[in-house]
């Protein structure tokens, strides 16, 4: 659920692609071993990712950019039966990770759209395009991004957050009453040092931490859970509701491995050590494992893997297709996944669907090596 | 015999088509099996436009309309459009004399195949490669800048420079098709064109076939290409390869000259062979007046004409196969299935908005003739269609792949195929680009907002061996079950789409400039990075060189090669018989191999 991969995909594989040369890849396609009927779900647009089931897996809410006028992401639903998609956000500004509440159907993502600045900003954007320069896309953090949920039976908008710092990287508890969630508030809080404030300016997800607030929150009662430098993000929780899944980074911002721990903070693990950026993990809803997504095989070559639940086996890899791969989220009756890809060309990502292989998972995961360990200093 | 059951098994397929369940409803895939096994049936002999194959195929589609309840459109008794169109061109006895030699057809002069007929008498100029390129390219290569050609009979080299550097032989390759040669000539005010392959060519002396030109009208002058023997009665004691060597470093101020003293009279005849042959069209009328209704026409066309028995040039038959039948089953009774199969789900449907227009296009392998000759005189207003659906090999879908084209010819598109593929699930691939060779692209000209729906080539491609017993019945079906769902949303919409003119890519392929034959299939439906290989011709370069299907090409000769633009342009630097080292991907294996190329007649 991060935007993370925007902060640091395009601009660092510009920089260092000379370290994709040495990727090799295994000889033979394991794919269709775990994924069947593969096929792209977003079609409208110029980039669409971030798509999260509805508890019943009859809704999907996703990402995109496709409001005529407006070069940042809106958030849409999709009907996964009639294939009917409405927007769910206002439209204007930029938006981000959207979740639905398992058990009301609501909607909550993040937004700027309260920002006067905002149209500003889209037409800027658009006129840069028009020019024809290429940007390296970077996320901005915009510390306008506040937290919104929209309502499924009144269809009303409501704010979350109010404080200064992006507010983002949203997820429900099962029993729908808990969000998680990542935020930069604490490089606004007005106690950095001179040293702390260069780095915000430079790299403001640094002070990403993971949050947790009560649904029905109102701006307060908002507690702490992490307190790492390096930008922590992307939580979500497990699907007994009893942990939470996320992606650290370390300071460097490049390498990042997925964590868990529980919902009060503590006992934070650490379940990978690729030594190379392992995100956006999401844990299938059986509670065996967690899917999540690595550039261990190449610096711009995202790919999805497995790993068992504590993450005491080697991972295995699940997709084999060149660019990006990630983002990997099971239905909640665990037989499809939907995942973000740019194996339809260019490199903008769109949605893919596919049947997911859970058996196979299983035979995977209990053939799986024991996990290595990733070496230390070898300068990846 | 096979009448009464068609009629049971479509009335249970149209049923499965309408099935407006959320999940795919289970296809039968009967109605379409029975249109392609009857239209890819040997008695039809593989459906040659203007054939008696092609006339009896025709009968049995507007029987198969008429059983829909489809009509002929208001104000004609029948369904069947005929059209005119050159089927082929031999020389008539095309003559040249100069001084008290005589050349005659076929052995030293042919009449290019869009030559006026005409008879001159002039003096004869040599310009080189006989090349211009415009001005607005800034690179500078005039064949005409010194020389006054005005009355003059024209003598070129065919091809362009044949050692210039890769850059320039790319520029110079796209002008210098012979009928640009010949425009270029004409607009100097030259009397004649003739053309000689040189003797440091490929083909070298050797006249140029007749091709198959579907022009029914000459180019405005006499042109013709020469045997070596004529070529060197005009060069007298000239040496004609030390003349090419000096042309072909495509040295821009390479000058040519007057051959002194030449006059040549020269008499061109060309046989145009015209004959007849029919689109078949009809429609299914709204339920309701359209009087309100944006553009109330929507047109779904697929060409059921094939390649008979394949002696028009287009066949890759192997030589064991020559001359059988071309029964084209997947191209494209695949597409005329799913046509049929549309226009019945629409028939019963209790409602419509709009009226349906059923096409099923002739001609369309000689060069889209069929549903040009449709667009150039339209029996109803083409501004009144809202959209064009186009089927062209739809019958061999793998890993469910679908390759969507056009995308790009309207902004609606991309939100409908969404919606209509989250039910349907095909993994889609999307090709904004409406220049296909295929009718898409006529009803794209004419500004109509357009899709074409196919599932590529494959091995069996324009070969005998595309039979009904290869087709995916049961995806094609999908695939008529999903653009009907398309057409359905629009036909139920008061809006039509807007149409966008998508710019012709500046890589579009100008084939013209291609002589060599790698004897590689690509695989026009893949979204692969370089160019997937749909198969490769047995015994060619390509098999030689142990490339297989299934394998991408990533480079050639040095130029990396992202898509079939990038193939066909480098495939202009080669050289007959020069090897080249050629890169690929096999399954995730980078490998290379040296392809030796061969020329292409």
């Amino acid at each position: 659920m991060t935007q993370s991969l925007r902060r640091s995909w395009l601009p660092l594989v510009l920089a260092l692609s000379s370290l994709t040369l040495s990727a090799q890849q295994p000889s033979a396609s394991k794919e269709s071993d775990f994924l069947s009927r593969i096929r792209r779900l977003t079609v409208e647009g110029r980039r669409a990712g971030e798509g999260y089931w509805g508890p019943d897996g009859q809704r999907l809410v996703f990402q995109s950019e496709r409001e005529p006028g407006n070069p940042f992401y809106q958030i849409y639903l999709m009907d996964m039966a009639s294939g009917d998609v409405s927007r769910v956000s206002p439209g204007v500004g930029k938006t981000t990770c959207s979740f639905i509440n398992p058990q009301t159907g609501d909607v909550l993502f993040a937004s700027t759209h309260h920002d006067p600045s905002s149209k500003q900003q889209q037409d800027d954007e658009l006129k840069f395009r028009a020019s024809g320069q290429e940007r390296r896309y970077s996320w901005d953090y915009d510390p306008e991004m506040e937290l919104y949920v929209r309502s499924a039976k009144t269809g009303t908008l409501r704010r979350l957050t109010n404080m200064r710092g992006y507010d983002a990287e949203a997820s429900y508890s099962p029993d729908g009453q808990w969000i998680v969630f990542s935020s930069t508030r604490s490089g606004y809080d007005g106690t950095l040092s001179a040293a702390q404030q260069k780095q915000l300016e430079t790299d403001p997800s640094y002070f990403g931490e993971i949050y947790i607030m009560r649904a029905d929150a109102d701006g307060s009662g908002v507690r702490r859970l992490t307190n790492v430098p390096g930008y922590d993000g992307g939580p979500f929780f497990s699907p007994d509701g009893k942990r939470i899944i996320w992606r650290r980074f370390e300071e460097n911002g490049v390498i990042a491995n997925v964590w868990t721990m529980n919902l009060d903070g503590t006992d934070q693990k650490q379940i990978t050590d690729f030594g190379s950026m392992s995100w956006a993990p999401y844990i299938h809803p059986s509670g065996r494992y967690i899917l999540f997504a690595s550039n261990k095989l190449g610096f711009e070559n995202f790919e999805v893997f497995l790993v068992d639940i504590d993450g005491t086996k080697e991972p295995i890899r699940v997709t084999y297709s060149d660019g990006f791969d990630g983002l990997p989220v099971p239905s909640p009756d665990g037989t499809r996944l939907a995942w973000t890809s740019s194996r339809g060309g260019g490199r903008e990502g769109q949605i893919y669907l596919a049947q997911w292989n859970h058996q196979h998972a299983l035979d995977a995961l209990a053939a799986a090596p024991p996990k290595q360990r990733a070496t230390k200093g070898s300068g990846q | 015999m096979k009448k009464a059951p068609i009629l049971v098994l479509l009335a249970l397929s149209a049923a499965a088509l309408w099935a407006q369940a959320p999940a795919p409803a289970p296809s039968t895939a009967t109605s379409t099996r029975s249109y392609v096994e009857t239209l890819a049936s040997e008695r039809f002999a593989g459906r040659e436009a203007g054939s008696t194959g092609e006339r009896q195929a025709g009968d049995f589609i507007a029987a198969q309309l008429a059983r829909i309840g489809a009509r002929p459109l208001p104000g004609r008794q029948d369904v069947f459009m005929s059209f005119d169109f050159t089927a082929g061109s031999r020389d008539g006895g095309s003559q040249l004399s100069t001084g008290s030699q005589r050349f005659s057809a076929p052995a030293d002069v042919v009449a290019l195949s869009f030559s006026d007929d005409a008879t001159v008498s002039a003096p004869a100029v040599f310009a080189g490669y006989g090349i211009v390129v415009p001005e607005a390219q800034n690179f500078g290569y005039d064949s005409y800048a010194t020389l006054d050609v005005k009355d003059k009979a024209v003598v070129v080299l065919r091809y362009f420079p044949e050692d210039a550097d890769k850059e320039t032989k790319s520029i110079l390759a796209r002008y210098s098709d012979l009928r640009y040669k010949a425009l270029a000539a004409r607009q100097r005010g030259a009397k004649a064109l003739l053309v000689v392959t040189g003797p440091r060519s490929p083909n070298a002396g050797q006249t140029v076939p007749i091709t198959f030109d579907t022009a029914l009208a000459g180019s405005g002058i006499p042109a013709a290409s020469l045997s070596g023997k004529a070529a060197a009665a005009l060069f007298g004691s000239r040496s004609l390869e030390s003349v090419q060597k000096e042309f072909d470093t495509g040295n821009p101020h390479a000058a040519g000259f007057a051959l002194d003293g030449v006059t040549i009279e020269l008499s061109t005849k060309l046989v145009r062979e015209k004959r007849t042959a029919r689109n078949v069209v009809a429609y299914v009328p709204a339920t309701s007046p359209v009087t309100g209704v944006d553009k109330p026409w929507i047109v779904i066309g697929a060409h059921y004409d094939h390649l008979g028995l394949g002696r028009n040039g287009n066949s890759l038959a192997t030589a064991e196969d020559a001359g059988k039948a071309h029964v084209g089953a997947d191209d494209n009774a695949s597409g005329s299935a799913a046509v049929l199969a549309i226009a019945e789900a629409f028939a019963r449907r209790p409602e419509r908005k709009r009226n349906l227009l059923v096409a099923l296009w002739s001609a369309e392998e000689l060069g889209l003739i069929g549903s040009s000759a449709f667009v150039n005189t339209p029996p109803i207003p083409l501004n009144q269609a809202a959209a064009y659906f186009n089927f062209d090999m739809v019958g061999r879908m793998q890993d469910n792949k679908l390759a969507v084209q056009a995308t790009g010819s309207s902004t609606t598109w991309p939100s409908l195929i969404e919606r209509a593929n989250v039910a349907a699930g095909f993994n889609l691939n999307l090709q904004p680009d409406p220049y296909q060779p295929t009718d898409v692209a006529t009803f794209n000209q004419a500004s109509v907002p357009s899709l074409n729906f196919t599932t590529g080539a494959h091995l069996d491609y324009h070969k005998p061996s595309d039979t009904a017993d290869k087709i995916n019945y049961e995806d094609l079906d999908r695939i008529a079950q999903f653009a009907t769902t398309i057409a359905a949303r629009l036909m139920e919409s008061d809006q039509a789409p807007q149409f966008v003119k998508v710019e012709q890519s500046s890589q579009t392929v100008n084939r013209t400039g291609v002589r060599v034959f790698t004897g590689t299939v690509p695989d026009y439906a893949a979204d692969a990075k370089g160019l997937l290989l749909g198969g490769v011709i047995g015994g060619g370069p390509a098999e030689q060189a142990g490339l297989q299907k299934g394998d991408v090409i990533v480079e050639i000769a040095g130029q990396t090669i992202a898509n079939i633009y990038d193939y066909t342009y480098a495939l202009e630097l080669l050289k007959i018989g020069e090897p080249v080292k050629v890169v690929y991907m096999r399954g995730t294996e980078r490998r290379e191999t040296t392809l030796t190329p061969a020329a292409r007649r």
